[in-house]
């Protein structure tokens, strides 16, 4: 087999064996899978964070924490939402380095639209309605929805990963969920 | 009108929803609706926010799949960047002694290399691909027993079989002639099947 068919193959691999490959030091391996999963994990990081200016940092920044730890990865198949929880970590990272001192709770500033992915003909009216709801959002109530329904975080998760209280989040998530709801019954 | 208004018409507060909150009736639907709750079953204005609530998991997965469908694919100076600040080091493992052909040389090769080179052996079966690979026993001391295990994916209608006592062959072959290991077993383990790529290529 010449390198450009091994390349092919390694395009095509499962998850675990390219994962499991990076785990013992293939860097071709690797890159297969920051290729696969690097949209994703942006457009995860950008509904996160609330600027567009550090998201190549931040999936940067967790495409090389995935390689610290890739050896450590209980379940190599999983890597894909193994890779969700590295990327909202690094930014959160991000956002308490961005505002040290400001106290995450208190925080009710509203994205601007700028910080959309750049599409917005949305083929689909009902998820436009969606992401305009969600941008509405104050930030901590978006981080919380996000972090739910998005990377599939349990409330303590959340309330541990935004240095919340579990009640907090509980609340910040029900406000989150009726604002959207709401939004979503005036578009209907 | 507004939102506060809109809010009291569209009615999702406690008021509107026969005394129930968003917060309960969002984990009513997270617990399947069981143990069932027959005040919030027969409350009209609990089902509407209920359904309004449901219709969200599947739009929200829409939503992320065409928010990650937006993003422009990863160039390749970028990942050439995050390629170049990773460290190798991490991966080199433990070192493997190289019995010496001659009294006094210190030889030795990086549990890493090896894995690298056990890698190599797929290259004997056209199609197939090795993943993870662990090598068993203490393989700092010279002679001491070691066994090799290694994850493999089968390309779709290949004699998988054959396939693993080819890789098994030549992985074997590969260290006898590049390390002095006393290797006492090869395992293949087949963990899935794969389409080749040409195949896919085709919408086959």
């Amino acid at each position: 087999m010449n390198d450009d068919q091994d390349r092919s193959a390694l395009e095509h691999a499962d998850d675990r064996i390219l994962a499991g490959r990076a785990a013992d030091g293939d860097a071709a391996a690797f890159a297969v899978l920051v290729r696969r999963y690097a949209p994703m994990m942006r457009a995860y990081a950008r509904r996160i964070l609330p600027g567009t200016a550090e998201l190549d940092d931040v999936v940067q920044e967790a495409c090389i924490a995935a390689w610290e730890q890739l050896d450590t990865i209980e379940h190599p198949d999983r890597v894909k939402s193994w890779l969700m929880r590295i990327t909202s970590r690094k930014a959160i990272d991000r956002i308490r380095s961005i505002r040290p001192c400001s106290d995450i709770e208190t925080l009710e500033i509203s994205v601007s639209a700028s910080s959309d992915p750049p599409r917005r003909a949305e083929a689909n009216a009902g998820l436009a309605a969606l992401a305009e709801a969600l941008n509405q959002l104050p930030e901590s109530q978006r981080q919380c929805w996000v972090l739910r329904e998005i990377g599939e975080y349990s409330y303590d998760e959340i309330a541990e990963e935004l240095g919340l209280s579990t009640a907090t989040v509980r609340g910040q998530l029900a406000r989150a969920r009726k604002h959207i709801i709401v939004r979503m019954e005036e578009w209907r | 009108m507004n939102a506060n208004e809109h809010r009291r018409l569209l009615g999702f507060d406690p008021e509107d929803l026969d005394g129930h909150t968003i917060e309960e009736l969002s984990d009513y639907l997270e617990a399947g609706r069981v143990p069932p709750d027959p005040l919030i079953d027969e409350s009209a204005s609990c089902q509407i926010a209920l359904e309004a609530l449901e219709r969200l998991g599947p739009l929200t997965q829409q939503l992320f799949a065409a928010d990650t469908a937006a993003e422009a694919g990863a160039d390749q100076g970028w990942v050439q960047r995050i390629l170049s600040s990773i460290s190798f080091d991490a991966r080199a493992g433990r070192r493997i002694p190289i019995a010496p052909a001659e009294a006094g040389a210190d030889l030795g090769i990086t549990e890493g290399a090896v894995r690298g080179l056990i890698r190599g052996a797929e290259r004997a079966a056209p199609g197939a691909l090795l993943g993870k690979c662990t090598l068993h026993g203490d393989i700092t001391e010279p002679a001491a027993p070691v066994s090799v295990s290694v994850e493999m994916s089968a390309p779709y209608g290949a004699a998988v079989v054959e396939l693993g006592e080819l890789v098994r062959a030549e992985i074997g072959a590969y260290l006898a002639a590049h390390t002095t290991l006393n290797i006492v077993s090869v395992d293949v383990v087949v963990r899935d099947i794969h389409r080749a790529p040409a195949q896919t290529e085709n919408g086959t």
